[in-house]
């Protein structure tokens, strides 16, 4: 079901091969930022309050060096997915203390239901492949990023 | 190996508070601990990614073993992250 939907989920502008921001909070706007600039973001500041709640609740540093922030909120319209790495990696409160290196965002509207937690337990599946976290580490387009995501979620 | 099948209660399953609950949990006993679906396969229930990755939903059953010293001990305390509604945890 989802592999059909990367194209629209994860476009290759929501993927981002530049430096993001050292710290967990500045990292989450830059992949915030990275949906909201495809123009899917109604209300930036909502979105981020949600995602912001979500971390307080509990954080979505899952450990391996990865960081899955997600939220549902009535600022965004469709299920966006967005990625971004970081090389020296980033304090994301992980239960393993492996700071996070490779970040995706997820995004769904309020009324979705449990979209959000299939598109996250099923990305969660994909990145436990160690070959798949490598090939996201190395990639060196983003179009590489998307054909990878593409495939490991199949 | 002792093992036994729950219910999840949490409204949004194991997931976010529960599921950070549920991984500390089972990695503060000594046994090594396993969770899935009872017609799936089981992950390591210490890794906070694998869990994730299991998707387990509010009513879905799931099947816990845990082998070794304090085995009972954790599925108790497992047992009873999971069927215990997410405001009460």
């Amino acid at each position: 079901m989802l592999e059909d939907d990367i194209d629209r989920l994860l476009p290759l502008a929501h993927i981002s091969l530049s430096e993001p921001p050292a710290t967990k909070a500045a990292a989450i706007e830059f992949l915030l930022d990275l949906i909201a600039d495809n123009g899917r973001v109604t209300d930036r500041e909502a979105a981020l309050e949600s995602l912001r709640e979500r971390e307080k609740e509990a954080t979505t540093g899952v450990g391996m060096g990865i960081g899955i922030p997600h939220a549902k909120t009535s600022a965004v319209e469709e299920p966006s997915v967005a990625f971004a790495r970081s090389s020296e990696g980033i304090d994301f409160d992980a239960m393993d203390d492996k700071p996070a290196r490779l970040l995706f965002m997820i995004l769904v509207p309020a009324e979705g239901g449990e979209e959000h937690l299939q598109i996250l337990s099923a990305l969660s599946r994909a990145l436990m492949h160690e070959d798949v976290r490598e090939t996201l580490l190395e990639a060196e387009d983003a179009e590489t990023v998307q054909e990878t995501v593409r495939e490991a979620v199949n | 190996m002792p093992e036994r099948v729950v219910t999840i209660v949490p409204e949004d399953g194991l997931h976010a508070r529960p599921a950070s609950k549920f991984v500390e949990a089972a990695n503060g006993f000594d046994s090594e601990i396993q969770v899935g679906h009872v017609d799936g396969e089981s992950v390591n229930a210490a890794s906070m990614l694998a869990v994730t990755g299991l998707g387990a939903a509010s009513g879905d059953e799931v099947r816990l073993s845990a082998e070794g010293e304090d085995a009972e001990a954790a599925l108790d305390e497992l047992e009873r992250i999971l069927t215990t509604p997410e405001d009460e945890l």
